[in-house]
Formats: C-alpha cells, structure tokens, sequence
C-alpha cells in the first residue's frame, strides 16, 4: 500500500514537472519567434537584406502562448500536492509543539491531515462543479478558443489523485496515533520513502 | 457579532492554529472560509468562491513565475556553477584575514543572481565551501553561520520569489522591485564580509591564510563564470527593459540554467527527477499558503479590519517612522519562528495598507516598493534567527561536527548586521531608491 501510494505520488509529482519542462519550451520558442520576428521588421533589415526580412517575419510568438501556461501550471501544481502532502513538506510551526510529548504531536498531525483530506475533498468536489459549470456554459479562452473546461478537467483529475493521496495520509497518521507500536511510526517511513 | 469584530478576534485563533503546528496555508483557508460563511450567514458565498478561486489562483499567469523560479534555482544547483563561482571569489579574496569565509558570502551573492530562494543557495554553497573552509582551519561554527547568512542573499539579489509575491499582493512593478532590491543585497554582502573581518581580527582562532594568486589567473577564475552572468542579465536585464514578461524571463532563467547543467554534465535522470522532485514539493508548499492567504485575505477585506485599522492609525496621527519600526519589529519576532512567505502573505495585506497611508516624504510608489525591500530584508533575517531558522537547519544538517549551538552563537553578528543595515535602510529610503530615481 505505502510502495503504491508513494509510486502513485511520484508519478504524479514527475507528470506536473514534464508539464512545466513543456511550458518552459513552449514560452521560450515563443519568445524567440517574437524576437526574430521583430528584428526581421527593422526597417535597417527590411531595406537592405530582404530574404533575410521575409524568412524572419514567418515567424513569430506561438498564438495564445499564455493560456496555454495558465491551464498547463494549474494542472502541474495540483499534480504537485500529493507528493508535497506525502512527504509532510507544507510549512507550518513546529517549535511550540516541540516541547510536548510525542502523543499529543500524534494526535495533532492526525487532526490536522483528516482536517486536510476533508477540504482536500471538498475543493476537488467545487472544481469538479466548476468544471460542469464551464462545460455547460460553453466558455472558451480568448485567443486560442479551446473550452475552459478542458483546463478545469485535467485539475480534477490532478486533485482526484490529491484526494486519495490526502486519504491515504490521515489514514497513515491515525493508525500511528491509535497503534504507535506497530512499528507503523510516520516520521520514519517518510524518510524511508 | 458584527463584521469587524469576527475579523479581529480570527486573527488570534489563527495564530493560536499555526502556532499548534497546523500546516499555514490550511489554517488561513480554513479560518478565511469559517469567518466568510459567519458574516455572510450562510455557505453559499464560500461554496461559489471555491468553485471558481482555487483553479483560477492556480492558474495565475502572473504567479506561475513562481514554479518557474523554483525550477530554475533546481537547475542551477545541478551546474556546477557554485564550484565555478567560489574559485573565482576565492581567487580574489581568499588571501585576506577570514578570506575563505568572504570568498563563500560573495559566491552566494553571485549564486543568488541565478536563484531565487534562500535554502537552495544555502544548501548549493555549502557542499562547495564547507569543506574549503574546514581545510583551511576555521571553526564549525563560524562556517556553518557564514553559509547560513550568506544563503540569504539568494532571495535579497533578485530574481526572488519573495519579491514577486509582495509585488502581486500589492500589485506593484516586479522590474521595478527588482531594480531596487539590488543596492541592498550588494550592501547586505558587504555587510557580511565586514562582519567577517571584524570576528577575525577580535579572535582569529586558527584560520589559516593563503597566498596571492596572481592577477592573470584571478580573471580567468572570473571568466569563468561568465553563464551566470548571462542568465542574470537575460533574466533581471530582460525584465528590465521590457524584452519579455516576467513569467517569460523566468521560463527562459529556467531554459538557462537546464542548459548549463547539461553542458557541465549536470544533467542526468537522477538529478533531473531529483529537480523534479523538489520543484514539486516547493511548488505545492507555496501554492497551499497562497490559495489559504487568498481566502483569509479576502475574508478580512469583508470584516474591513485592514481600512478600519489604517483608518484608526492615521487618525490617532501617529509618527510614520515609529509605525514602520514597530512594523519591522514586528516581522524581526516573527521571524523567529515562522517562514518567510507565510510571514508575507500573512502580514503584507493588513501592513500595507497601514504603510501605504503614511506620509513618508515619497511617492506612493516609492513607498510601496521602499516598504517592498525593507520587509523583503526583515523576513529574510527571519531565516537565520534563532531558534526556527531554516538556512541555520539546512547547513548545520551538512555539517556533523558542529553543534547547532554554536551555529547559533556564530550567527549573531550576522543578525546584527542584518538590523544596521535595516536601520540604514530605513534612515536612508534614498539608497534604496536610487536606481530606480536614476533609470525610470
């Protein structure tokens, strides 16, 4: 169970990281099309070296460049949660609860991580709602006229699996309040992972 | 209850749910959305507000620089640049009184021109410089505690994720904030190497000195750092002078860096899922504190809390300068026990608009991006103050000899640094304007 959720996890966290290798792609050759596509409008390049002014205004920024890094980081940061959320690497304050004993911390990360599934589910409930919304309305983006939704569904799915992995956490963190002996010690298993 | 009373009485308990060790951004959504649903009486209001917020902050082109920041400064560790960047430093540096300890604060300085954060910096120097610094015979823990302050320059010398944050939550000019975090963080190195030559000359210890190296092969040591050069000026420079967004620039930083690493042999598939890896677990961190800051934030512009409070401290008339040090006081305590960006997103949309209503003799403007790079250097000494640094963690794990007291004890000239400098700061809003009066 541990191997599949943390493989789970993972392959998700790598899923969103190729997501963002491809926009950093994307925006860079977009980029360079607008530069080039500029210096082919200097008028010191359009009077005196003409098949170079011609070649070079063919290109140009990738239409709609923007919107297609809007949906794609959305998707890579949901993608990005399960393996932050198995790995205990949200921020929080640690130092006063570092002068209790070890069951009181027990029972706060219990209630803190069931506290989190819950408006982990809650959230992908609402975008999942969002999505129907959108999907109903018929809304696209502005310059690429692709739905709405189609952003809104891939980030459903990524907090689907966000959900289960937020599950599976607060399931880790109770039985480890519940049952410290098992040999089942949170903190440990992490660094193992 | 009315309105503004639930937003006052919110901020305590939710300080009293961070301070139980309750994951940040969680605490500020959960709070933001219990005290929207009570002063609007119902869960509709918070029910549609989810529908739509939590996809379209995520999908913000604006703060998608943030991952993308992220994943250049994951990059630019893999490069080999820290190593290139400390010979150089050391070659021009390293035959001074506490030159390997200088050598490390001014490669963290150069490191921090091609990344964003703090704890990547602190963490890339440390393998280069600790052990050149133990070869050489300085103690643990003025090694450790040089590493640590000298780690947060990454986010003081732009591109810094800190930076762009406070320019979306108060919607100012990131190139302009850019431009004015530079002076500081030159300053902020100086600072540190004085700091340094001070503690050698009280108690030398047995920190060896080396040899001149002759000018010929200083330069060349120099050249060689010539990417980092390149990738800051496409990076900072482009910003600048309106050649690309910024979410463009910090796509092409990103661009830059991967391939730097590739050409130094950085880049295999251990280190690129590694990158991956990290990127993930910052990116999400950071995004769950934003998404909560939003719900709380808005939460609290419902109670009208921040306008009743700037309302109350310009009526009561006030001295601008005594607000603004208790401000930073304010962030200085903190700091001590909580992370920078949630100390920002926490405290900026109440703070703000208290700064942005006293007259400091500047333009609105200028206010805002002053105030920008004064809380930028508070929060920042927050990473290294005892007892909850993280920069103090991140190296003192590096280093099994050294004891985190004495890290501790090392740090502190580095603090007191940090504070006169602030107070400079403060005294002088003109040093850290300068650029900005010159070039805009």
């Amino acid at each position: 169970m541990n191997t599949i959720m943390h493989k789970l996890a993972r392959w998700m966290a790598f899923l969103g990281g190729t997501v963002l290798l491809c926009l950093v792609a994307i925006t860079c050759i977009s980029v360079l099309g607008r530069i080039l596509n500029t210096v082919g409008h200097y008028p010191f390049v359009k009077e005196n070296i003409a098949f170079l002014s011609n070649l070079l205004t063919k290109a140009g920024p990738i239409v709609g460049d923007f919107e297609l890094v809007e949906a794609g980081v959305a998707f890579a940061i949901m993608a990005f949660l399960p393996w932050c959320q198995l790995n205990r690497a949200h921020a929080a304050v640690e130092l006063f609860t570092g002068f209790l004993p070890k069951t009181p911390n027990r029972l706060l990360a219990m209630f803190w991580e069931i506290l989190f599934a819950a408006v982990m589910v809650i959230i992908t409930w609402r975008i999942y709602v969002g999505t129907t919304d959108k999907m109903r309305y018929g809304e696209t983006t502005f310059m690429l006229q692709y739905p709405v939704w189609w952003g809104y569904a891939a980030c459903t799915i990524a907090a689907g699996v966000a959900c289960i992995i937020a599950i599976y956490s607060a399931w880790l963190h109770t039985k480890d309040f519940f049952d410290p002996k098992q040999g089942t010690d949170v903190d440990k298993q992490e660094i193992a992972g | 209850m009315s309105g503004l009373e639930i937003g006052i009485y919110s901020m305590p308990v939710l300080l009293l749910l961070i301070f139980l060790r309750m994951p940040i951004g969680l605490a500020m959504l959960v709070v933001g959305l219990g005290g929207t649903m009570w002063i609007t009486g119902g869960s509709l209001v918070v029910l549609a507000k989810l529908k739509n917020e939590t996809y379209s902050t995520f999908s913000s082109y604006s703060l998608s620089i943030v991952p993308l920041f992220l994943l250049m400064g994951q990059f630019a560790t893999l490069g080999g640049m820290s190593a290139a960047l400390f010979k150089a430093a050391e070659t021009w540096l390293g035959h001074r009184k506490g030159g390997v300890a200088m050598a490390s604060v001014g490669a963290c300085a150069g490191f921090g021109a091609i990344c964003g954060s703090s704890l990547a910096t602190a963490a890339t120097m440390g393998q280069v410089a600790l052990p050149e610094l133990k070869k050489y015979g300085y103690s643990g823990g003025l090694s450790t505690a040089t590493l640590a302050a000298g780690g947060t320059l990454g986010i003081l010398i732009p591109p810094s994720v800190v930076l762009v944050i406070y320019a979306i939550l108060t919607e100012q000019n990131i190139a302009k904030l850019f431009l004015a975090a530079f002076i500081p963080g030159l300053l902020a190195a100086v600072g540190y190497i004085i700091t340094i030559s001070i503690i050698m000359r009280l108690n030398p210890g047995n920190a060896q000195l080396r040899e001149r190296i002759p000018y010929g092969e200083r330069f060349k040591a120099l050249f060689d750092v010539w990417p980092v050069l390149l990738v800051f000026f496409l990076v900072v420079g482009g910003i600048y002078l309106g050649w690309f967004t910024p979410t463009e620039a910090a796509a092409i930083g990103a661009a830059g860096t991967a391939i730097i690493a590739w050409i130094n042999g950085g880049l295999n598939k251990i280190a690129i899922s590694d990158a991956m890896l990290a990127t993930a677990s910052n990116t999400a961190m950071i995004f769950i504190i934003i998404l909560g800051a939003g719900f709380y934030n808005s939460f609290l512009a419902l109670s009208q809390v921040p306008q009743e409070i700037s309302g109350f401290i310009v009526e009561q008339g006030f001295n601008p300068w005594l607000v603004l040090v208790i401000v930073l006081c304010l962030y200085l305590i903190f700091g001590c026990v909580m992370d920078s960006l949630s100390m920002i997103l926490l405290t900026v949309p109440i703070f703000f608009p208290i700064i942005s209503v006293l007259d400091f003799g500047l333009t609105p403007e200028e206010t805002a991006i002053w105030f920008g790079i004064l809380v930028l250097i508070v929060v920042e000494v927050g990473l290294i103050t005892p007892p909850v640094g993280m920069n103090l963690f991140v190296i003192n794990a590096m280093d099994r000899t050294t004891r985190i007291v004495e890290t501790y004890r090392n740090v502190l000239p580095f603090v007191v640094s940090d504070i006169l400098r602030t107070a400079i700061l403060v005294a002088f809003p003109g040093i850290t304007l300068m650029l900005l009066r010159l070039f805009y």
